[in-house]
């Protein structure tokens, strides 16, 4: 049997390394696909990776268990990203900086969304994002991400996360319009 | 105008969350630049859903665990270099207060005779101590050479 998110807790803070070695399995996965799909480098994506864990096992015994575990580790792999690219920890998330932008109108020929071209466009237009939107669109596009664990990530009500999660896209149709065309 | 109030709600209308009134879905039905600004946002939307979940490292966890047990055996190294000093520091409490408590009972007696110094150094002393501070200087010498290869032999076991 599976054992609960608190009970893995509680045997990690006592230390039990079997328990951690289980944590690590169970959230590597969002964890690594969570900042690899923001930091292009895999080498480096990997240990960012490996860091949001230390963190975690640094931090588990002053964790109280009061947010989920997978949301704890969210605010961390934050932190850790935002350290990594300080610039555009402070970028903003309203839209009022690209208001000045000269926005250029979509091209009516441009159908070849879909194709190898359009993922990477994409993907660079991503990694333009101030960091919250980017975590926000990689979190929400990942499977296990619900609306709810971004809103307690971010510290931000349900209806925010989804405001900022539309301007975080229109930010990146304008990208796509503009700079990655 | 109605293009620019539209504008803000294009990815709302994309993935389905806000239901185009009539009102508006007749002028994009009509207006060029709005459905071409919905279809682009559709294909994000689309292109966003599909993306490939980065393949995980091989022995990430491996690697996870190999990190934190370097991490404890650093922290272990602290808490043992603190324990050495403060061992090291009740040594030389101890062995202070010892000489302290021998020299108030008078059972220890330093007197130190500058004028026999300076004429033994007159008389001829020079080269004797000369050659005592050349053994000392090579003892201080290949004792830092130990401390050193001790050294580069715990760094080299990181």
């Amino acid at each position: 049997m599976r054992p609960t998110e608190h009970e893995l807790v509680e045997r990690c803070r006592q230390g039990d390394e079997t328990a951690f070695r289980e944590l690590v399995d169970h959230y590597k996965g969002l964890v690594f696909g969570l900042i690899a799909r923001s930091i292009a480098n895999r080498a480096r994506a990997e240990e960012l990776a490996q860091d949001v864990f230390l963190k975690v096992h640094k931090g588990l015994p002053c964790f109280r268990g009061e947010a989920k575990l997978s949301t704890w580790m969210y605010r961390i792999v934050i932190n850790v990203l935002s350290q990594e690219r300080p610039e555009l920890t402070t970028a903003s998330l309203d839209d009022r900086d690209e208001d000045d932008r000269p926005r250029l109108q979509p091209a009516a020929d441009d159908r070849a969304f879909g194709d190898l071209v359009m993922k990477d466009r994409l993907q660079k237009a991503i990694e333009q994002l101030p960091i919250q939107y980017q975590v926000l669109i990689n979190g929400h596009y990942l499977k296990g991400m619900r609306y709810e664990d971004l809103a307690e990530a971010l510290n931000m009500p349900m209806g925010t996360v989804k405001t900022h999660l539309h301007r975080a896209k229109r930010r990146l149709r304008h990208l796509l319009e503009t700079e990655y065309r | 105008m109605r293009c620019d109030d539209l504008e803000n709600l294009i990815e709302a209308i994309a993935d389905d969350s806000l239901p185009l009134p009539a009102e508006d879905a007749a002028h994009v039905a009509s207006c060029a630049l709005c459905t071409a600004r919905i279809e682009r946002a559709r294909s994000i939307e689309s292109l966003l859903s599909v993306r490939e979940v980065a393949p995980l490292p091989a022995a990430f966890t491996q690697a996870v665990m190999a990190r934190v047990i370097q991490e404890r055996w650093k922290a272990e190294r602290a808490i043992d270099l603190g324990f050495n000093l403060a061992i090291a520091a009740g040594i030389l409490v101890i062995v202070t207060a010892g000489a302290g408590l021998a020299w108030s009972l008078g059972m220890l007696s330093v007197t130190i005779d500058l004028d026999a110094i300076v004429r033994a150094l007159d008389a001829g002393a020079t080269g004797r101590l000369l050659s005592q501070v050349q053994t000392v200087a090579m003892s201080a010498v290949l004792l830092t050479m130990a401390l050193f290869l001790w050294w580069w032999a715990e760094a080299a076991s990181d």
